[in-house]
């Protein structure tokens, strides 16, 4: 048991030091940048801030609280105030963060799990027509932004057709009962969430179809076949779990980028997610709320790798928990 | 079970042409015994394994017949044949730990295909690790993931795994390779075992000293043709085939003596395909090829013995005649000479000089493709014998077979015929060479003599090329070198090109290196040892050192006072010598007392 504690310490101490280290860069941040910070953020702004507003933000940014204190902010949950929005920062991002993870993690879930599926179904059919043309119908579809699929999206079913609606992520102000509100959060999801389907569901499915292709080819899973195991055996259980790995990596990426990976979908669809949020505050320049989003936005990075870690460990044996 | 293979056909599709990997094979496998198959790498016996568990790739075309008992395999679909494999069939493939999944438990490998039959998961495990201990795998080893296996480990395992239904017929595909020694042993216990438990078992191996071991017959498999089916015990000691020879030499058994030779040329594969021949019309033929040579050196003929390019005792029929395995003796011999060919019978072979017996009458075969050697103190007769054997001693009585043909008649009515067919080394390389000749013309001086060559510039080619054979100067300067201005090892080497240089067939060398220090005398031998595998020659090698024999001869005769008084394979001689003689001339080689010198007179 000491043994084992001994090998999980040691990576979670290091990405607390790195998480200390992210949270003391933001905290430079402000005194980093030169001259007057606010009257500069602010100048060529939409934002006009009145007298008494100007002199509580420079009073946040030069009163030179110290790492300590800052620090405290944070885990109190005082992140400043937007000047842009009127309200704390704390609050405008705990409203944006709940659908950023309906949207994003929606998106990410089936678009693995289709291109898991297929794609291991395809390398088993590889040769056949079917398997050819999934194969070119999809480096084709990855090969286009979603930036694109979205505004196309957009265009024909939202504004044109008008079967779904153009922004939001539920109807303002409706009386609801639960279910209905459901499916109304579930009918502003669908384009958004097709748009990022559509950009992440090709790029799995070739992943996964080359991965075990390459899988297919190793002498276990003819010892396997040997064994007289029903081939759904053969493929998933013995195939299909060794070509896991990447396809588990890269969900892991996608998804500790999942602020900047939502910000272009978000904003097309103006879904009140952390991309628009962290949109409108560059395009204000709001300092706390880039700030707030950043700093989250880094130490999701840090704690998925640190998720990741062990995950693989779980997957393959041959992973050691020290590396 | 009874495994029944009726011209078995498999070739691999490949872009623009096919490989044949098995060619039209017949084999019976029989409950209750070891059937070994050795050859090459490449030669399809991996292939064999899988076709008789219907695990071909996609690529692979099959045809012919794979009865398990009544079940003929290219017949069954799929979901019977599965109900088959591993219940029926169980196979130990090659490579031990890349045939585990990574990431699944080493028991639960075991215990998989139980659980699939519907024994209860717990059951199922019990079991498992029953018969992974049973394989002297430990229950902490049961748990271990593959990679914390090491290679032994992971052949036990793979053992476990194989025998765990309980199937009839047992495929093992390269058992032992590379494993300790301890290992091999205790797997070759576990064969055994199977064997008495009445299994029906083919082992594929590299490792010969295994299947002599083990085999209750061995099948030697060479491009996909089954070139001998032998009884296993003859496999080192008495094989029929110029292949399995061949094979048997390359080996480094346990109690081999001889220095590792190899088999002369490269492994080839064959293909099948079509291209445009001359006519401009494609036609589909079958061609052997080295493995990265795509067309160099054209094609061989579609017919005739695959192993022809190789062979040391080939005849022009071998080129061209469709060669049929037949029975030779208990073995069936793919070959059209029958088999290894005698390439010098003496019978009853006798010389006198006056009162002296030389030799006394002798009875001695040379098979082709051999070196055979010749031990026994000096003025034992070595040395007459050897030269009778090179036509240059007439004898008193007795018959000489040369290459089939009475050798007397041979040499009185066409000696011009008969002298390129053998090369000689004499005993003494100083005074065997004409001081004043140069290096060149002692070279050429056979070509000269027995005419068998008149044009200058080829005379010249040959001249070079004999001489780079041996590893010496081809300057112009040294052509014109003499004798005396050479080193005794140089002047060995100019002898070694004069005997070589009209491409005999038999090479007699009579004491080549006794003249030498030992260091040059082991190169001149690793050298004289390279060229007779790679020309193909039969070499009768004297000498007076058993020592010196051990690591040349692959049959030694031992003579003494004029009589051959043991011959035998290598191994044999040297290992459990049948004569009191022979035993004190080892011992005397091995520094121990007992020196041979004179003791002669014992044994009168
Ligand atoms: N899947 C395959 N596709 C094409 N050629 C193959 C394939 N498997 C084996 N071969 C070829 O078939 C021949 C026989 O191979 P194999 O049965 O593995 O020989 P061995 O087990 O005796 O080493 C070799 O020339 C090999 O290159
Ligand atoms: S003698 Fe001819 S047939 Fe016999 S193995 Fe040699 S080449 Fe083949
Ligand atoms: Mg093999």
């Amino acid at each position: 048991m000491r043994t084992r504690q001994h090998k999980w310490s040691r990576p979670v101490f290091a990405y607390l030091a790195a998480a200390l280290i992210l949270v003391y860069l933001s905290y430079l941040l402000p005194q980093l940048l030169p001259g007057d910070f606010v009257t500069a953020m602010y100048a060529g702004a939409d934002v006009s801030l009145n007298a008494l507003q100007e002199a509580e933000l420079k009073a946040y940014f030069l009163d030179n609280q110290t790492f300590g204190e800052y620090l405290g902010n944070l885990v109190r949950l005082d992140w400043g105030y937007s000047a842009a929005f009127f309200a704390p920062v704390s609050t405008l991002f705990f409203a944006a963060l709940p659908w950023t993870i309906v949207l994003m993690g929606t998106a990410h879930i089936l678009s693995s799990f289709l291109g898991f599926f297929l794609g291991v179904e395809a390398a088993w059919r590889r040769g056949s027509l079917v398997e050819k043309s999934g194969v070119g119908t999809m480096t084709v579809l990855e090969g286009i932004p979603e930036i694109c699929t979205g505004a196309l999206l957009l265009l024909v079913f939202s504004l044109h057709l008008g079967w779904f609606p153009a922004a939001g992520a539920q109807t303002a102000y409706a009386e609801q009962t639960t279910f209905q509100w459901v499916l109304d959060v579930l009918h502003h999801l669908t384009l958004p969430l097709i748009t990022l389907v559509a950009a992440y569901f090709p790029g799995n499915f070739l992943l996964a179809r080359a991965g075990m292709v390459m899988v297919l080819k190793k002498q276990f899973v003819l010892t396997a076949k040997a064994k007289g195991l029903p081939p759904g055996r053969v493929r998933y259980a013995h195939a299909a779990r060794n070509a896991l790995l990447p396809l588990v990596t890269r969900f892991g990426l996608r998804f500790a980028f999942m602020v900047t990976g939502a910000l272009v979908v978000e904003t097309i669809f103006s879904y009140p997610g952390l991309g628009t949020l962290l949109f409108n505050a560059i395009s204000m320049r709001d300092l706390p709320l880039i700030q707030g989003i950043v700093l989250f936005a880094s130490l999701m990075v840090l704690v998925v790798n640190l998720c990741m870690e062990w995950v693989y460990t779980l997957l393959d044996p041959r992973v050691s928990h020290a590396s | 079970m009874q495994v029944h293979i009726q011209n078995l056909r498999v070739s691999y599709l490949e872009e623009n042409h096919s490989l044949l990997a098995l060619d039209r094979l017949d084999l019976t496998l029989h409950p209750g015994r070891i059937t070994a198959m050795v050859g090459e790498s490449g030669c399809g016996k991996t292939t064999l394994g899988k076709a008789i568990m219907g695990l071909l790739p996609d690529n692979a075309r099959l045809r012919g017949q794979i009865l398990l008992d009544r079940d003929n395999v290219p017949d069954l679909d799929e979901a019977r044949m599965n109900t088959l494999r591993w219940s029926t069939a169980a196979m130990v493939f090659q490579n031990g730990t890349a045939t585990f999944n990574p990431v699944h438990r080493l028991v639960d490998q075991v215990a998989e295909p139980l659980v699939l039959k519907g024994t209860p998961r717990k059951k199922a495990m019990a079991k498992a690790v029953d018969m992974l201990a049973h394989m002297g795998l430990a229950p902490e080893m049961a748990r271990r993931y593959p990679h914390e296996l090491s290679g032994g480990q992971a052949q036990r395992g793979l053992l476990a795994m194989a025998l765990i239904l309980d199937p009839p017929l047992v495929i093992l595909d390269e058992p032992t390779a590379a494993l300790d020694a301890m290992t091999k042993a205790f797997i070759a216990r576990v064969i055994q075992d199977l064997r008495v438990r009445g299994k029906t078992i083919l082992l594929i191996t590299h490792d010969l000293d295994l299947a002599q071991a083990l085999a209750d017959d061995i099948v030697v498999l060479y491009l996909g043709q089954i070139m001998e089916h032998l009884p296993g015990r003859d496999l080192l000691e008495n094989p029929s085939h110029p292949y399995t020879l061949a094979l048997a030499r390359a080996f480094p058994a346990m109690d081999a003596v001889r220095d590792l030779g190899g088999i002369r040329g490269d492994a080839f594969y064959r293909m099948v395909h079509a291209h445009a021949g001359e006519s401009g019309t494609d036609h589909v033929h079958t061609h052997v090829a080295a493995p990265d040579s795509f067309h160099q050196g054209g094609h061989a003929p579609p017919r005739g013995c695959l192993f022809q390019p190789r062979c040391t005792q080939a005849v022009e029929a071998c080129t061209r005649d469709e060669i049929a395995i037949m029975p030779s003796g208990d073995h069936q011999v793919r070959c059209l000479r029958g088999g290894i060919a005698q390439l010098l019978c003496f019978e009853q072979v006798a010389k006198s000089y006056g009162p002296i017996k030389a030799l006394a009458p002798t009875d001695l075969t040379l098979m082709a493709g051999e070196v055979f050697c010749l031990v026994g103190e000096t003025g034992s007769g070595k040395t007459t014998l050897a030269m009778i054997a090179a036509a240059a001693i007439i004898p008193d009585q007795g018959k000489r077979i040369f290459q089939g043909r009475d050798m007397d008649i041979w040499v009185k009515k066409e000696f011009t015929s008969l002298a390129p067919k053998i090369g000689v080394i004499y005993q003494n390389p100083a005074e065997s060479v004409s001081h004043r000749f140069t290096v060149f013309d002692i070279v050429a001086e056979p070509l000269r003599i027995h005419k068998m060559e008149t044009r200058t510039e080829k005379i010249h080619s040959r001249v070079l090329r004999a001489l780079s054979d041996v590893r010496l100067s081809t300057a112009p300067e040294f052509l014109q070198r003499y004798p005396h201005e050479l080193n005794m090892g140089a002047i060995q080497r100019v002898c070694l090109a004069r005997a070589l240089v009209h491409d005999p067939d038999l090479l007699i060398a009579d004491e080549p290196t006794s003249a030498l220090d030992p260091s040059v005398q082991a190169k001149v031998l690793k050298m004289l040892l390279g060229l007779q595998i790679e020309k193909g020659l039969t070499m009768l090698f004297v000498t007076h050192n058993i020592g010196l024999a051990r690591k040349v001869a692959d049959r030694i005769g031992v003579m003494v006072d004029g009589r051959i008084i043991e011959t035998g394979p290598a191994a044999r001689i040297i290992n459990h010598p049948g004569h009191q003689y022979t035993k004190m001339l080892i011992n005397s080689a091995r520094g121990l007392s007992d020196t041979p010198q004179g003791m002669s007179q014992v044994y009168r």
